[in-house]
């Protein structure tokens, strides 16, 4: 091994080489974030005048032909309404997650039957994406929330040429505008205006409670929505529950009652025993389906202390009701809570 | 070579290994042979093109990728061990791993640009990288720092950014799946775009490595000697240390947190070459773009149609082998003599 410092043609030459490799590096960097931050053009599908041009819930642009036969839904409530407004036979592929079950990670058995999904269908979308599994299902289009990484989508949309349209409501007013945007897009604009009837129906119902208890200078009941419980014991013991701008948190106060968790800080709080006890809730929701049940809660901290627990007064609600955005939401999910809170108003 | 041929076999769709070979042919030559890459398969041509983007668009950039990446890592960790004479050092040594996480974690948790996410991630991670990697560097001007302060600055770092994740990941829980699936590691969305971007600073990077190889070498006889032959050793770690933070920030940026390749290449390397870092360093890259390589087909093959993280099988390679470094450590030129 020689230490000697190298030959001054030595030492051009290998700077001849830094500067070619720099400049074919640059190149082909220069080429390539080219092609990496492509702008896509607005129109994914080739140009069409029958083309269905809308703004999704991310106020992207998208351009899509009109009634696609081969959807892919990556979203359990988007597959609610697309059920609900007679298109499931559109519907080629749906969310899964093969390392937590498949369809089951985020469908529950009842879905999976009354939906008629099978495992052919599934697209991994955990931990990011499955292109292939996409691909294999040759897609026209795209259903996705924001539970998936909407970069990652968009990232694929443009790579594989699949227009992608993000349905992903802020309120609970904006499920509506997803009804309505899902009839023009699928051409079936009399279903979905039927269908928002519906869903004006039951949150008029929710609006009707709430003035006859204003009027009546009813108190709202404390409500805790808790959709898991830490058992005692773990290293964070608590109930993890919804906090401002949530739907979680729409949802109880849709059904007239008073959230305890209204002024947290952060969106998903977490309440520790003494909080809940301190807070004392007049009724208790909680979250059951995929793995979660009674037990799960009843291994909190302080469950069988709290009040509303020796009332009789802690209910479960199917977990897709409080924590899905769609349709049923509003048609299940509401109503029962507004039973659970006020059954003299709302009988079951 | 082999597991280049066997990679674009591998993946949730079954392709035939004929079909798959007829896609890159098809490909390479821009369409021209063969003219239907998917004969004699009885499948309509949108079903074909769909396989064509699936071997083409998806599986041979995740390919690359590993290979770049694996490589990026091997040379970075190579380097470091030279840097600091010790064959434990990686390439995220100095708490780069934790800036990048950081950087990554801010748009995950905080949704910032939720939708050009793809875009940002791979830029807040490369600036989180490299501006920890500053930051200690800027700590080793001191003209009291030593190779073992800048060691423990690594290690403070570390500590403060692991903090802030934790306080990130507070504000927003349901943020976990994805930052933990980041900090495991893994190969998602490749594109070529991304593969060209890894690429350009892996090989900005290399050359200056490979050119500073000799410095390297120099550096193993000791700060003493290495000045008595004209090597400024504090100057000289700088740069390297900054270099391999460069290709690093790189890998890290599009992959994520990947450990142990850029541990085990380079004493893989000096175990088939000798302690020449001029050989040490390439050989350490190609052996790092295998392992890499293999660990990405293995996270395809153990769940059926699912991608695992493919740090976990980095991990569970690399730990044995750490613990056999631990037991069978000898004098090494790495160590140097004192």
């Amino acid at each position: 091994m020689s230490f000697n410092p190298p030959a001054e043609a030595r030492r051009r030459v290998s700077w001849v080489i830094v500067v070619v490799v720099a400049v074919v590096a640059a190149a082909v960097g220069v080429g390539a974030t080219a092609a990496y931050f492509e702008v896509y053009p607005p129109s994914s599908t080739p140009s069409g005048s029958s083309n269905v041009a809308l703004t999704d819930d991310l106020g992207r642009q998208v351009s899509v032909s009109p009634n696609p036969a081969r959807v892919v839904v990556l979203a359990p409530s988007i597959m609610d309404s697309m059920v609900r407004l007679g298109l499931r036979s559109h519907v080629v592929g749906v969310d899964c997650d093969n390392a937590f079950g498949g369809l089951s990670a985020d469908y529950n058995a009842s879905q999976i039957t009354q939906w008629t999904l099978t495992s052919a269908m599934c697209v991994d979308i955990a931990p990011s994406l499955n292109a292939e599994d996409l691909l294999n299902k040759t897609p026209e289009l795209m259903l996705a929330s924001t539970l998936s990484p909407v970069g990652n989508l968009e990232e694929a949309s443009i790579t594989y040429h699949v227009p992608l349209v993000i349905l992903a409501p802020s309120s609970v007013g904006g499920i509506l505008v997803d009804v309505t945007l899902l009839g023009q897009l699928f051409s079936v604009t009399s279903t979905a205006a039927k269908l928002v009837a519906l869903l004006e129906g039951a949150l008029g119902l929710a609006q009707n409670v709430s003035t006859t208890l204003t009027n009546a200078g009813t108190v709202l009941p404390g409500v805790l929505l808790t959709y898991y419980a830490s058992p005692e014991g773990s290293q964070s013991p608590g109930y993890f529950t919804y906090g401002p701008g949530t739907f979680g948190q729409s949802l109880i106060e849709l059904a007239s009652g008073a959230s305890i968790s209204a002024g947290a800080a952060i969106p998903y709080p977490e309440l520790s025993g003494s909080q809940v006890l301190a807070d004392n809730p007049q009724v208790i929701v909680y979250g059951t389906g995929f793995g979660l049940t009674l037990s799960t809660y009843q291994a909190g901290p302080s469950w069988g202390s709290l009040p509303a627990v020796m009332n009789g007064q802690a209910f479960a609600i199917d977990s897709n009701y409080i924590t899905e955005a769609d349709p049923s939401m509003i048609l299940v999910g509401l109503p029962f809570l507004l039973h659970l809170l006020h059954p003299t108003l709302v009988p079951g | 070579m082999a597991l280049v041929l066997f990679s674009p076999l591998v993946g949730s769709v079954a392709i035939p290994p004929v079909t798959v070979a007829r896609i890159v042919a098809h490909q390479l030559t821009g369409g021209l042979f063969p003219a239907n890459p998917c004969a004699p398969q009885p499948i309509n041509s949108s079903a074909c093109q769909a396989l064509i983007e699936i071997v083409w668009d998806a599986r041979l950039p995740a390919m690359v990728l590993a290979i770049l990446v694996g490589a990026a890592l091997a040379f970075a960790g190579g380097t470091l061990q030279g840097v600091f004479r010790n064959p434990l050092a990686d390439p995220f040594l100095l708490g780069i791993s934790a800036g990048a996480t950081v950087g990554a974690a801010l748009i995950f948790l905080l949704a910032i640009g939720t939708a050009n996410a793809n875009l940002l991630v791979p830029l807040f991670a490369f600036i989180g990288a490299l501006a920890t990697a500053g930051v200690i560097l800027l700590a080793a001007q001191s003209r009291r720092a030593t190779t073992e302060t800048l060691l423990l600055t690594g290690v403070a770092m570390n500590s403060v950014l692991s903090a802030t994740l934790l306080v990130l990941l507070i504000y927003n829980p349901l943020g976990n799946l994805q930052v933990t699936y980041w900090l495991l590691g893994g190969l998602y969305g490749a594109t070529w775009g991304r593969d060209g971007i890894v690429f350009a600073g892996l090989a900005v990077g290399a050359v200056f490595l490979l050119l500073d190889a000799r410095r390297l070498n120099v550096i193993q006889l000791g700060p003493e000697v290495a000045q008595s032959l004209g090597t400024d050793p504090r100057r000289s770690r700088d740069r390297l240390v900054l270099l391999a933070s460069f290709v690093t920030a790189f890998a890290v940026a599009f992959a994520g947190i990947i450990g142990f390749v850029g541990l085990i290449a380079p004493h893989v390397a000096r175990r088939l070459v000798g302690f020449d870092y001029r050989r040490v360093l390439p050989v350490a890259a190609a052996v790092g773009a295998a392992f890499l390589l293999l660990a990405h087909d293995l996270s395809q093959l153990v769940i059926p149609s699912t991608e695992l993280p493919v740090g976990i099988f980095t991990a569970f390679v690399g730990t044995p082998f750490f613990i056999y470094l631990l037991y069978r450590r000898r004098p090494t030129s790495a160590e140097g003599t004192g």
